[in-house]
């Protein structure tokens, strides 16, 4: 009978191969080697594993046992590597998941009602200046105000010249990461339920003010500011409601458990908001790229009003038509 | 329930897998998993501001009309993906583990033990975002001109997170609770060698070490334990932890009271992990005639006393505690005595 340490030495070399192998693979980036060498992996990943469960009876000392406890989840972990970022997959959940999710949520009622009320009144405050003197004012500051007003003083389509896209790029690059980082902490923060709303809120009755406030006026700037806001205003509205309506599905996900413990009940919530946060997203970068590129350009103003009728039309086709429950999957 | 069966408080998490095994995981705190986050942070402004300063550069050597606005473009998405999808896109591609990750050896797994998917790889870190809150106010940023006078200026605390890892057992902040992940320690390589032992004296009192000594488990243990730690001992220190146990191992092997308490220990290690069974011991010419038997005519205990003797020594050192370490206390000549009687030779 042999000794304890003779038994570890004897394991040892297969070990340190299966050790070899692990640093390999680490630094690979995709996990296929050759045939052989899988085939190798996992005999030793098995034997590796075979010795664990046997290593209180053989008696091994617990730094070895710990050992292998290390050994057996490095191999584990190349074994059962993370699934990679396949198109495919980000299509469905786009095209497929997303829009059934949409349709079915309550949560997405819920919160497109907030956001589209508060706007709505909000705007309609700021509009009637005789009823409610000095809202907007009081909400947005004069000085944002006076800029803005500025801003939408002259037609801008026909200010500039033919290098315009161009020009209005860097704004572009402003937009899509200034909205979408709201729209996405929208997201984020509804784990916390409250400053999602609060966010919410907050921007929908900004938005609001500003929409109310220019239209106020029956000078060029309502028209400009209108003209402005046709083509991107469907999509950037949708999208900042679509995230915090998969916020809101977060949240719901501690108190709404459905009989689930509440750790994986958060867990399976979040794992439905996901096609919902995926969606704003791109519909917040379609948003981005339509204030910078066609809002401002010299088109006529028909193109644009057809390009926002267009994305209403297709916002309304991906809820409606590809979110229609169908075969099964609406009873769930 | 044993009481003694549940889990050790350890920051340890089991995993079972497919292969009917299941091994520990340790669950990584924040004191690894900050000094990741934030050498990830250094990485993402140091690889933004080395995109700006080369934009500035091609701009000035080039001088495009309009460079300067597609430049900025190109900068602000950047900027966005950057800090909302370096951790998703990361640990997504690098098997659960950014750079920052990587350097402190941690990485991300989901909480069932398999890697994470990219959904979860992208929810954990889309939510690190409530992580980060609240935000302490930067007064003082508000008095300069250009930062909007409106926007929010803050530095985050990442309370949330801290306190929502404090309550977790798999100390996952909220993202990981989301996603249903959690941040371990990937551990590599063994700790320690299985130290030889170069003292002769422990083969020779080894081999008087009853055959049919069987140590129990938790005793294995034990021996394992002591023998990796007790290089970290002085000699005092070493004799008296050994001691708690010495007295009751004399007595079931028939050995004289004054053998050094750390040498039967060490002994008894050799016994049980080293050494061949029925191995021939040399015994050095110096140790010739001694014996640690007390009564050296005396035979070896028989087989058949042999369950007897481990019931009870298995039941006596179950219940050392360890103010019992006092009651049997060697006087310092007897120390000495056995220590002159088995000093090794210098080689």
């Amino acid at each position: 009978m042999s000794s304890v340490s003779d038994r570890i030495e004897q394991r040892r070399a297969q070990w340190a191969e299966l050790e070899v192998l692990c640093s390999q693979l680490e630094l690979r980036r995709s996990a296929t080697g050759s045939a052989s060498q899988t085939d190798r992996f996992a005999k030793l990943y098995r034997d590796a594993c075979a010795d664990l469960a046997l290593a209180s009876a053989y008696q091994l000392p617990p730094n070895r046992q710990q050992y292998l406890h290390r050994l057996v989840a490095r191999a584990h972990n190349q074994l059962y590597r993370a699934q990679r970022w396949q198109p495919g997959y980000w299509m469905e959940v786009v095209f497929v998941n997303a829009p059934q999710q949409i349709y079915r949520d309550p949560c997405v009622r819920v919160a497109a009602l907030v956001f589209y009320g508060l706007f709505i009144i909000s705007m309609l405050l700021a509009w009637q200046s005789n009823l409610f003197p000095g809202f907007a004012e009081a909400l947005l500051g004069q000085d944002a105000l006076d800029s803005m007003r500025e801003m939408y003083s002259d037609d801008q389509s026909e200010a500039r010249g033919g290098s315009f896209f161009a020009a209005r790029s860097g704004m572009a690059g402003f937009y899509i990461q200034h909205n979408t980082t709201i729209g996405l902490q929208c997201f984020a923060y509804g784990i916390l339920i409250i400053p999602s709303l609060l966010l919410l809120g907050d921007n929908a009755i900004q938005l609001g003010a500003v929409f109310g406030y220019m239209a106020r006026d029956s000078g060029s700037q309502a028209t400009n500011f209108l003209k402005f806001v046709t083509a991107h205003g469907p999509l950037e509205l949708t999208a900042i409601a679509l995230s915090a309506a998969a916020g809101m599905r977060i949240g719901l996900g501690w108190f709404y458990t459905q009989g689930l413990p509440r750790s994986e009940s958060l867990r399976v919530n979040t794992m439905r908001s996901l096609p919902i946060v995926v969606a704003a997203v791109v519909l917040f970068f379609l948003a981005a790229f339509t204030e910078a590129f066609i809002s401002p350009s010299n088109m006529p103003y028909l193109v644009k009003a057809a390009w926002g009728l267009m994305t209403s039309a297709g916002l309304t086709f991906y809820f409606v038509v590809l979110g229609f429950p169908r075969g099964g999957t609406s009873a769930a | 329930m044993n009481p003694l069966a549940v889990r050790p408080l350890d920051t340890t998490v089991e995993v079972a897998t497919p292969e009917h095994i299941s091994f520990d995981y340790a669950v990584a705190g924040p004191f690894r998993r900050l000094p990741a986050f934030l050498f990830d942070l250094v990485l993402k402004v140091s690889f933004l501001f080395a995109v700006a300063i080369a934009m500035v550069l091609c701009l000035s050597a080039t001088g495009i009309e309009f460079g300067e606005q597609i430049a900025m473009f190109m900068f602000f998405v950047l900027v966005f993906f950057v800090f909302w999808f370096y951790g998703a896109v990361s640990e997504g591609w690098f098997n659960g583990r950014t750079p920052g990750k990587w350097l402190l050896g941690i990485r991300v797994i989901s909480t069932t033990g398999s890697s994470l998917n990219g959904g979860q790889a992208l929810l954990r870190n889309l939510i690190m975002a409530a992580d980060l809150l609240p935000a302490t106010p930067m007064y003082f940023l508000l008095t300069i001109d250009e930062v909007e006078p409106d926007g929010f200026v803050g530095v985050p605390t990442f309370l949330c997170g801290l306190c929502c890892m404090m309550l977790t057992t798999r100390q996952q902040r909220l993202g990981d609770l989301a996603a249903g992940t959690m941040v371990v320690v990937d551990q590599r390589g063994w700790s320690t060698m299985d130290a030889r032992i170069s003292d002769r004296r422990v083969s020779v009192l080894a081999s008087y070490i009853p055959a049919h000594f069987q140590p129990s488990a938790t005793l294995t243990k034990f021996l394992a334990a002591y023998h990796e730690r007790r290089r970290f001992l002085g000699t005092g220190r070493r004799n008296e932890i050994a001691r708690h146990l010495t007295p009751a191992l004399l007595e079931r092997f028939g050995f004289r009271s004054d053998i050094d308490p750390d040498l039967l220990l060490q002994s008894l290690y050799y016994r049980t992990f080293l050494a061949e069974r029925n191995q021939e011991v040399l015994i050095p010419p110096e140790l010739q005639g001694f014996s640690p038997l007390l009564d050296a005519d005396r035979p070896k205990p028989s087989a058949a006393n042999a369950a007897a003797t481990r019931k009870d020594f298995a039941a006596s050192a179950a219940i050392v505690l360890p103010n019992a370490a006092g009651a049997i206390e060697p006087t310092a000549s007897a120390v000495d005595t056995i220590t002159s009687t088995l000093e090794a030779p210098k080689p």
